[in-house]
């Protein structure tokens, strides 16, 4: 089959840009990757979080606003009912964990997002341009997850031990993306 | 005032000289400087002219409150207007320049409004202007609207760029424990006290440097230092020239930095300023105390500045401001100040109305006790002051001295502007004659100064107990005060009878007569005082005026100062710029933008975009030479003749999961979906609660318990939030989940007689989509040759043979490379969005111009759709009476009685000779149709098109004037069996 193409294509390029010598910004894409949503009904949250923390290979189902990550897989649970099992590789759509209605609903989600990486030292206050969460190691540690807005526009945030992750709708990708260049102009950036 | 820089002294760089113009004159200034100080060394007197008497202005002050020094930094598009001179800090290259004065402010033709002065009181444009006889005598206010725009031109402040801002802004959020508001010696010590306790502090300082009062004390310099030094060790987050300019709900504070505004040439990457949203545990704030001034005859001369900014411009900046000194006071305050100009070479004599009886000053300075000023003498400069001393309730004069420059103070007032922003409403304090802060149960607490603390150990004691308290170990708070002997009151100084100019509100030109014709003519409330005669409005916001104001009416009232009550302080406390407030969200960032998964591919092959609600979509694909009319009367002629494919990725897609998803549709959708196959697409029509139109789409059905919806582009968040809100508070014993998938898939319309052909063409083997096997409505799975998976749906929106392909988003331009070349051998094209509205319009097709709200399902002809046999959402009141007349606007086409002409989309329907009014009707959407070869619309009118069959209707197009005669004909004007799209 033929490959994916990114919704940030057009900015796919390396790009680096200093200020004050410094590189304040690092942002890259995992541009191949799935993502699984799978929904349970109040009386299967149970039985459905093991479906999805086995599908994930995690020890356990999260609790809301956080995730777990196990090799390349992260499992969030980003709604009361739904968790999103995510990873760095691309998933055919047949291999979708089967999953009666009367259990939960399972919806492929892969191409719906464009999944940002950003770090750097100015990672954070970058984001807080945008994001009026407490970003800080205290207040959002490693395996925290939040369903938030950035420029009016939804997206699914959370972090892991090398850089805050952020899940963009396909569509917004590149408006958003532009901006964050934009204001990271003022750190320094680089692209790869 | 003759100013002049020392030769030592201050905080200033000597070895860093500066150039700097203002109106048009070049002078020197150091590194280190404000442009105030700059230019009060440079003994520029004259920087302004006020607000409505054109009276010459300079520098009354070091601080925020500036009210004389008002000038406009800048030139073309970066400049900025009512920029306070003791604000600007100074740097190679600044150019400013006098406002409000024309030619220039020491030479300003306006000043002619001062011979009138005495007709231009408080109200004096209302009651002058507004009705003015005979022209508008029972006419109200028609000719004001004219007055008003001469009468702004002539008053006013500066004026801003025209231009587009060049520069950027930033918004940013920030947290932390304590906020500190203030570096003066209570601010350092409660950051430092909260950092050492280990709390994340931020310390805001609207200077560019940190100690507040203590920066013009030389005496103080090293205990300031460490203060500093230890913040920094400390981890304490300082922000210098940053103004906290609002406090909002749940310890939220506005912040402005000013980040190049100081920056001779700065750097593209930076933005100008920053707008700072920072959510605190607790705040304080160590904001300082403003002296006042007091009103007497010609107080606003230039040469007439508060005190404390005569030591400030002395110690921090190397300047002595005057050499023949009056110092008026009637508190401790200015001792210092006096000591300090005396050493520096000034004569200086101090007029204290209080009578102490024993002096400690220094001989070479002059104490004139009981004695206030009465009147400047001088015009554009200070020349010598009158006195008066107090007897009994009146005052007599009490001689004059000649002098260059008069300090006054006149109290102190706390900065008590931003717990105020909190509803903390500031109580009076008699005994310090000043505005204290209010209680407020909000963790927000005050320190030094900004809590009516004099004393400097004091300050620092405060900011201590002020920390202690933000860490939650309450204890008492310290008392305020702190003089040796006692302030007494002074507000105004006049004799009895006397004419003057006294003011209260400078920046305004309010004077102590204007309240008290306000007082006078029945604005007792401290309110209306504030809005008839605009004392404390604009961007003073009270800080000079406000406490005078009110003691002036309390004293016409009859009544004590807190008995005449305070204004509430409003944000912001110093003036945002609108960059800041919009920050990013300007030009193609004022929204975001939304693009198809194809937005790349369409525009390398030739698409023109428009603008389709956040989208941008093709809207016509131009060969060379080709103009849009050509173009997609070209595009629509193609699909109807071989085929056209057209990006339709925008509209809206939601995933309907569940064993409860067939009862859920059947529920919003005004058709049956219950038993739709599966394998099998259903068009449905939503309505809202009242019975209107809320939307309309396809739906899919992909298995027992899934569903794909579709929906407008334009609807398809609304309606995800409308089915989220259903399950979630009516029906939330159905298990269902929807998802948004929009942009999880790219989707195309391959639509005309070839579009068989061509998508047959690109399929993986073994896979078939022939009339049999996917009949018209049939949707399945399916497999491009290069081995994508999809959806494909036989349904059609242009009346042709058509289907929709849906693939992964990542796939859509793969999609795309295997349609369109086959597209291209079959003779076809990509079409637009104005080509999609032709072959809508021809075939009748309603989209949101036509689902604008305010139409039924009857009006929009689909009446019959809607189901008998169950409830729906909307099902009952969409029978209400008025819903279901027969003369409700009903959904037609149009065509021009003469096939040359065209008509307007927005144009009204009227009956022939009865243009008026609404009309009978309106046009929603015209183009010109190749199918007929003429000019076509579609839209609505009463009765719909049976009711005027035969009958001549006006297309009036009342903002263009234009009227066309046009005939009324059925919305389905293209191939109405619908032959074409089962074919």
């Amino acid at each position: 089959m033929v490959d994916r193409q990114s919704a940030l294509a057009a900015h796919r390029r390396p790009q680096q840009t200093s200020f004050d010598g410094a590189t304040g910004v690092s942002f890259s894409e995992v541009w191949a990757f799935s993502l699984v949503q799978i929904a349970a009904w109040p009386e299967t949250l149970h039985s459905v979080g093991v479906t999805a923390t086995k599908l994930a290979g995690c020890d356990a189902a999260p609790a809301p606003g956080r995730a777990v990550f196990e090799g390349t897989r992260t499992l969030m649970r980003v709604e009361p009912l739904k968790w999103w099992v995510l990873s760095e590789a691309p998933q055919d759509a047949s291999s979708l964990p089967a999953s009666e209605a009367s259990q939960g609903a399972v919806l492929d989600l892969s191409h719906s997002r464009t999944w940002l990486r950003v770090s750097g030292d100015k990672a954070a206050p970058l984001l807080n341009h945008y994001l009026p969460i407490n970003l800080s190691d205290r207040a959002f540690p490693v395996g925290s997850v939040a369903t938030t807005a950035m420029h009016h526009i939804g997206v699914t945030l959370w972090r892991d031990e090398d850089a805050f992750n952020i899940l963009l709708p396909r569509s917004l990708a590149s408006s958003l993306f532009e901006l964050f260049t934009e204001s990271s102009s003022q750190y320094g950036y680089k692209f790869t | 005032m003759t100013a002049r820089r020392l030769d030592h002294g201050g905080r200033i760089n000597r070895a860093h000289p500066l150039s700097f113009t203002f109106d048009g004159n070049t002078f020197r200034g150091y590194k280190g400087d404000t442009l105030a100080s700059a230019l009060m060394a440079n003994n520029e007197t004259v920087l302004g002219r006020s607000f409505k008497y054109h009276r010459p202005r300079g520098i009354m002050s070091a601080g925020v409150e500036e009210s004389g020094a008002i000038v406009t930094v800048g030139r073309d598009a970066s400049r900025e207007p009512n920029v306070k001179a003791p604000m600007q800090e100074l740097y190679e290259g600044l150019s400013a320049e006098g406002q409000n004065a024309w030619p220039n402010v020491r030479f300003d033709l306006g000043a002619i409004n001062g011979l009138f002065s005495r007709f231009f009181a408080a109200g004096f444009y209302y009651k002058t202007f507004m009705g003015l006889p005979p022209f508008e005598w029972g006419h109200g206010t028609r000719l004001w609207m004219l007055y008003e725009k001469l009468i702004r031109k002539a008053a006013g402040m500066g004026s801003a760029s025209r231009e587009p801002d060049p520069d950027c802004y930033d918004h940013v959020h920030a947290f932390c424990d304590v906020l500190v508001v203030g570096s003066g010696p209570a601010g350092l010590t409660a950051a430092l006290t909260a950092a050492e306790a280990g709390r994340d502090v931020i310390l805001v300082e609207q200077d560019f440097e940190l100690g507040g009062d203590t920066l013009s004390d030389p005496s103080r310099e090293i205990e300031r230092a460490q203060l500093v030094d230890a913040l920094a060790k400390a981890g304490v987050r300082i922000m210098p020239r940053t103004t906290a300019f609002g406090l909002y709900d749940h310890g939220t504070a506005g912040l402005l930095e000013r980040v190049t505004d100081h920056v001779a040439d700065p750097a593209d990457q930076l933005p100008r300023q920053r707008f700072w949203t920072v959510r605190s545990d607790a705040t304080i704030l160590a904001t300082g105390a403003l002296e006042r001034s007091i009103a007497f005859d010609n107080n606003d001369r230039p040469g007439v500045m508060t005190a404390a900014a005569a030591r400030s411009y002395l110690n921090r900046f190397g300047v002595l401001p005057g050499q023949k000194i009056v110092i008026a006071t009637n508190n401790d305050s200015v001792h210092h100040t006096a000591v300090a100009l005396a050493s520096a070479g000034a004569d200086v004599t101090l007029a204290d109305i209080r009578k102490h009886g024993a002096s400690d000053l220094p001989a070479d300075i002059e104490l004139r006790e009981g004695v206030a000023p009465l009147k400047v003498h001088g015009r554009s400069g200070v020349e010598a002051v009158a006195f008066a001393s107090a007897s009994g309730n009146n005052w007599s004069a009490a001689g004059q001295t000649d002098c260059d420059l008069l300090l006054v103070s006149g109290g102190w007032s706390p900065v008590v502007n931003l717990s105020s922003h909190r509803g903390a409403k500031p109580a009076w304090n008699a005994e310090l004659a000043c505005f204290l802060p209010g209680l407020t149960n909000e963790p927000i607490y005050h320190a030094g100064s900004a809590a009516g603390i004099w004393e400097y150990e004091a300050c620092k004691a405060s900011g201590e107990w002020a920390a202690t308290a933000a860490l939650g170990e309450a204890t008492a708070p310290p008392q305020p005060g702190g003089w040796s002997t006692p302030i007494k009151p002074l507000y105004e100084v006049r004799l009895p009878e006397a004419k003057t100019k006294a003011f209260v509100d400078f920046q305004h030109d309010v004077t102590g007569d204007d309240v008290r014709l306000a007082q006078q003519e029945g604005f007792v409330s401290v309110e209306h005082l504030k809005r008839y005669t605009t004392l404390g409005m604009a961007t003073d916001q009270g800080k000079m005026g406000n406490v005078i104001g009110l003691a002036l009416m309390a004293d016409a009232l009859g009544k004590d100062i807190p008995d005449a009550g305070t204004t509430r302080f409003r944000p912001p406390y110093t003036p945002v710029s609108i960059g800041a407030l919009a920050g990013r969200n300007v030009g193609h960032h004022f929204k975001p933008l939304r693009r198809t998964p194809l937005h790349d591919w369409n525009l390398k092959h030739g698409a023109t975009m428009t603008e389709a609600g956040p989208w941008h979509r093709p809207w016509y694909f131009a060969k060379t030479g080709e103009v849009i009319d050509e173009a997609y009367v070209r595009e629509a002629s193609t699909v109807r003749k071989t085929v056209g494919i057209c990006d339709v990725s925008s509209l809206g897609k939601i995933a309907v999961q569940g064993p409860d998803a067939a009862e859920f549709l059947n529920r919003v959708y005004s058709n049956g979906f219950a038993k739709l196959p599966i394998g099998k697409a259903r068009y449905g029509i939503m309505l809202r609660d009242d019975g209107f139109v809320m939307d309309d789409g396809t739906t899919w059905r992909l298995g027992e318990t899934e569903f794909l919806m579709t929906t407008t582009t334009t609807n398809a968040g609304k309606v995800m939030v409308f089915m989220e809100e259903l399950l979630q508070t009516r029906w939330p014993d159905l298990k269902v989940h929807v998802s948004s998938v929009s942009d999880e898939w790219a989707a195309v319309s391959v639509a005309g007689p070839k579009a068989r052909a061509t998508i047959a063409a690109c399929l993986a083997e073994g896979e078939y989509i022939s009339n049999e096997a996917l009949p018209f409505m049939g949707v399945r799975k399916i497999t491009l040759a290069n081995g994508i998976p999809g959806l494909i749906a036989r349904i059609s929106f242009s009346g042709e043979l058509a289907y929709e392909l849906y693939v992964p988003a990542g796939h859509g331009a793969a999609m795309m490379d295997l349609l369109w070349p086959e597209a291209e051998r079959q003779g076809g094209c990509l079409y637009g969005l104005e080509a999609l509205g032709t072959l809508r319009i021809e075939k009748g097709h309603v989209t949101g111009a036509e689902l604008d709200g305010r139409v039924t399902i009857d009006d929009a002809g689909l009446g019959k759709m809607a189901s008998t046999k169950k409830p729906f959402i909307g099902s009952a009141l969409r029978q209400r009476p008025d819903l279901l007349r027969h003369d409700r606007p009903q959904l037609v086409g149009i065509f021009p009685k003469n096939p040359g002409q065209t008509f307007k989309g927005g144009a009204i329907l009227c009956a022939d000779g009865e243009v008026s009014g609404f009309g009978e009707g309106w046009i929603t959407g015209v183009t010109h149709s190749p199918m007929f070869g003429h000019w076509i619309g579609i839209g609505f009118i009463s009765g719909g098109h049976t009711a005027w069959a035969g009958k001549t209707v006006i297309a009036s197009d009342l903002t263009r004037s234009e009227d066309v005669e046009v005939e009324i004909v059925s919305p389905h004007m293209y191939d109405p069996e619908g032959v074409k799209m089962h074919g």
